[in-house]
Formats: structure tokens, sequence, C-alpha cells
């Protein structure tokens, strides 16, 4: 019992081999049967930025008021980065293990790796979305702080919540496929709980603490922190983050493997 | 730790939740602390047997009489709702072939993932690759797409695959019904040569292959060890059996023909 904090880090690493072959050939694959293949993983990000930008410089809304169209529209990317990470995990999490119920019932699959290899995924799908950013970042302002450096800081309890939120969604969507309807119809909704196309600091004084305890949101906040804003997030959200996640990430890992056995059984 | 016996089954017993209405999964992952929402249904029954290393063993047994998920319970796939099972050594299941392959991959792709899932590292596949290709005979077939193999295709890979891990358990499933009369006779030479150096575990209807195979079979009747011995011995008693259930049967769809 005395590891069971590393306990899913050392099974994780056990598995490397497999994680690793299964990323390569998802990643592989995505874009395999198309001809200009990796230049659309490129393209829909950057065509989304530029669409905000083009919007919000036309539009000026209001809630960009006194802050710099780019910034704003970089800010907004931001935290779609990030969300399109959790809304691609949360809604594909709890049908994940009925796709692989051949590997499961039929060969001797650690599924626990499944976790692994879609949050990977998904975050290296971020990483190209991000890396759009910079550029398109590099174009509009010419700089990007050095503390762009310190983002993996972020991304690293960002993947120990993601892996968490897989691993209980996915025991979880095991047992109903109710999970998975479930997921597919409040995600939207939660975009709108989740700071992405405004900041915290906008939302009413009451209101502030509730959002706040969205950790998807905090993220978001502590990339534009570094991203666009050139200064270091609160240490105390950033530590209360990290030990949330933890949190989660431990719990997500207890709960698959309390019904791992089980599982097998009812797919 | 290291000891005689490759394979080592304790009071092995296997119970399967039933469930009256779908939902009441969720309610048992959720509630079952404070309630039991399903009917136990058992399938193996205290189950104990010993394989020594390097001993070939056949199990025998009607359908539904348990063999798979036995199987299933010494690869690791399922628990055993009570008893224990230890295993020394490596396993290379080769239970339902073809099962876990990625259609949009080539046959060389699906061999890298499906060596990593049974343990082996990414340098010590890429090193057995041709050893692999070699041996599934599928010629240029190995650098296409899966999905355009045939099923016969998809079945060699598979074996091939398994037989090239290095394993010191081969467990098979039935695996030798697919493919065509020359690869079945290939898998069968292959089963014979890792007789002489690994353990093999292996469910198979074909009763006279498991006699000259097996050293030792399992008879296992509707979830419990019925016998275990000698196969001249005891494939007989059971062809008797099996027979006489037969005919038991019969005479009950005839009487109950009369009946009516």
């Amino acid at each position: 019992m005395s590891n069971f904090l590393i306990e899913p880090f050392e099974r994780a690493w056990h598995h490397r081999e497999l994680i690793r072959a299964v990323v390569r050939r998802e990643l592989k694959s995505r874009f395999r049967d198309s001809f200009l293949g990796w230049i659309w993983a490129i393209f829909a990000p950057l065509a989304m930025l530029l669409a905000y930008t083009a919007i919000f410089t036309i539009a000026t809304p209001a809630i960009a008021s006194g802050v710099p169209i780019y910034d704003y529209a970089a800010a907004s990317f931001c935290g779609l980065i990030l969300f399109n990470v959790f809304a691609e995990l949360a809604a594909r999490s709890p049908t994940l293990l009925h796709e692989h119920v051949h590997f499961i019932k039929k060969s001797i699959f650690p599924s626990e790796t499944i976790a692994w290899t879609s949050t990977i995924r998904a975050i290296v799908y971020g990483g190209i979305s991000f890396g759009t950013l910079l550029a398109v970042r590099l174009y509009t302002v010419h700089y990007i702080s050095w503390t762009v450096l310190l983002v993996p800081l972020i991304i690293l309890p960002f993947m120990l919540l993601m892996l968490g939120t897989v691993w209980f969604l996915m025991a979880l969507g095991a047992f109903t496929r109710d999970v998975a309807h479930l997921m597919v119809s409040i995600v939207p909704l939660l975009m709108f709980a989740t700071p992405v196309f405004f900041q915290i600091e906008q939302l009413p004084a009451g209101l502030q603490p509730w959002i706040k305890l969205n950790l998807v949101g905090d993220y978001i906040a502590m990339l534009r922190d570094l991203v666009i804003y050139a200064r270091f997030p609160s240490p105390w959200m950033y530590l209360g983050c990290v030990v949330a996640s933890y949190a989660v990430f431990l719990f997500g890992y207890a709960f698959f493997k309390e019904y791992k056995s089980v599982i097998v059984d009812v797919l | 730790m290291s000891s005689d016996f490759a394979i080592s089954c304790r009071n092995a017993g296997k119970a399967f939740q039933l469930y009256l209405h779908r939902n009441d999964q969720l309610m048992q992952a959720l509630f079952g602390w404070a309630k039991t929402y399903y009917k136990k249904h058992w399938v193996l029954r205290d189950v104990t047997f010993d394989i020594k290393k390097g001993e070939c063993v056949g199990i025998i047994g009607r359908n539904g009489a348990g063999k798979t998920t036995l199987l299933q319970i010494l690869c690791g796939i399922t628990k055993p709702t009570t008893g224990s099972v230890a295993i020394d050594g490596r396993i290379a299941p080769i239970l339902a072939l073809g099962s876990g392959f990625d259609g949009a991959l080539t046959g060389r792709e699906n061999a890298i993932i499906g060596g990593a899932i049974l343990g082996l590292k990414r340098k010590e596949i890429v090193a057995k690759l041709d050893q692999i290709a070699d041996f599934a005979e599928i010629g240029m077939f190995f650098d296409q797409p899966m999905k355009l193999y045939s099923s016969g295709m998809v079945a060699r890979l598979a074996f091939a695959i398994c037989a090239h891990v290095d394993a010191d358990i081969l467990i098979v499933d039935e695996a030798l019904s697919v493919g065509d009369e020359a690869f079945a006779q290939k898998c069968e030479n292959f089963i014979a040569e890792f007789s002489k150096r690994g353990t093999i575990l292996v469910v198979s209807h074909g009763l006279d292959y498991l006699r000259t195979l097996c050293d030792r079979v399992i008879w296992i009747d509707a979830g419990v060890v019925r016998e275990v011995g000698d196969p001249d011995e005891i494939i007989p008693r059971y062809k008797a059996a099996v027979r006489k259930d037969d005919e038991d049967e019969a005479n009950a769809v005839i009487g109950g023909g009369e009946a009516a």
C-alpha cells in the first residue's frame, strides 16, 4: 500500500514499449490515407486562430474591450487548446473500453495503458495547436516571452488531471452507455463554465470562486499568464492545481483498478 | 522465484455476474458495497491442477464446460472469483487469432504492437520481423494494410507473431482450425517442436491430435475437473461419456416427442 502514490507510474513504465508503439500507431494512422497528411494537423488550428483574430478585429465585441485584439484572440485560443484536449478526452473516454473490447477480452492487453495512449495523443495534437499559436504570435506581435519555456510545468500536472479523468470515465462508461451520452451532451456546456472566451476576472465577484473550482479553467489562466502576459502564475494557485490534479490522477487510477477485473466480464 | 511448475492452479473458481437489467451493472458499480444487484453463475468451480515445466497438457470438455474461461484466467485476462493461479514464465496466448489487429495498419506495424502486448521490447520484435514474415508466408502483403488480408492471412500472421515471442508457455485455443491444410500442418509442427523446450496448454476438439501431442489431459465437465491423467486412458472414457450424453439427449427428445 505504501507505494500507491507511484504505482500508476510504475505500471506505465513497465508497459512503456506498448504505450509507445500504440501512440506511434495512432499518430501515424490518423492522417495516413490523406494526401496532405500532417499539414491537416496544422491547418485546422491555424484556420481557427485566424478566424478568431479576424472576427474579433472586425466585430470588436464588448468582452474584448481594453484588451489588444491580438492578445484577446490568443488568450481565447489558449483556452481552446486546453479545453479541446479535455473535451476530446471526456467525450471519448466512456467508449474507449468498448472500442478495445477485442484487445481486452482476447489477449493479455493491459487496459490501463489506454488512458495513457489517448491522453498522450490528445496532448500531442494540443501541442501542434500550441506551436501554431506561437508562430502566429511571432508574426502578429513579434515577441514571445521566455516564460513560454515554463509551459511544460503546466502541462505535466494537466496531463495527470486528464489521465485521472480518463480512467474514471473509462471504467464508468464500461458499465453503461449512458455515461457516453451524458458526456457528449454536457461537455459543450462545460465550455461556458470554463474561462475560454472570457477571463475569470471579468465575472461577478460572487461567481469567481466557483469557476475557480474548475481545474481546466485554472490551467487555462496559468497558460495565458506564461504565454501572453509574460508573468508567473500565483504559486498558490499552481500548487493547488498540482495537488488537486494528482489527487484526481490517483483517484481515477484506483477507481479503474478496482473495477478492472469486473469490466472484462461486463463488456 | 523459480519452481518446477509453470502453471499452478489452486481451487480456482469463476462466477459470472448475471444481471436482470442492463442498468444494474452501473448500480452494482456505484452501490455494490451496499447491495448486490446480480446473480452468480458459476462456470468453473474448485479447479486444481499443476503443470510442470516442459509438459504438454490438453484440455478437453464439451462446449460450455468452461475451457475458454479457464484459459482466460490462466492468461490473466479475467480474475478468478475464488482460489488462485500462479504462472512462472512468459505466456503467449493464441486465443482468438488476429482479433487485436488494426486493419488500417500494415502487418509489420501490427506485429510490432502485437509483440509489445506480449511484453517484447521494440528492438527485440524489430529484430524478429523478417522471421515472422517468413513464417507467415504472406509475401509482400506484410507491408500492406491488414484490411486487404484474407482471414487466412490474418491467422497466419497472428500465429507467426505468437510463435516468435520466445514464450515459456504457449496457450492455444483451437487456433488451428483456421488457415489451410498446409499452414495448419506448419502450426502443428511448430507446436510439436515447441513442446520439446516449453510448456504447452492446448484446448482442442481434435481428440486424436491431443492424444499424439499431449503428456496429460485435463477433462473439464460442467465447470469442474472430472479427470486428469494419461490421454490414452482418459480420451476413450471422454468419448464414451460424450456418446452416452448424446444418446440420452436423443432419447429425451424422442421421449418428449411421444409425450406431445
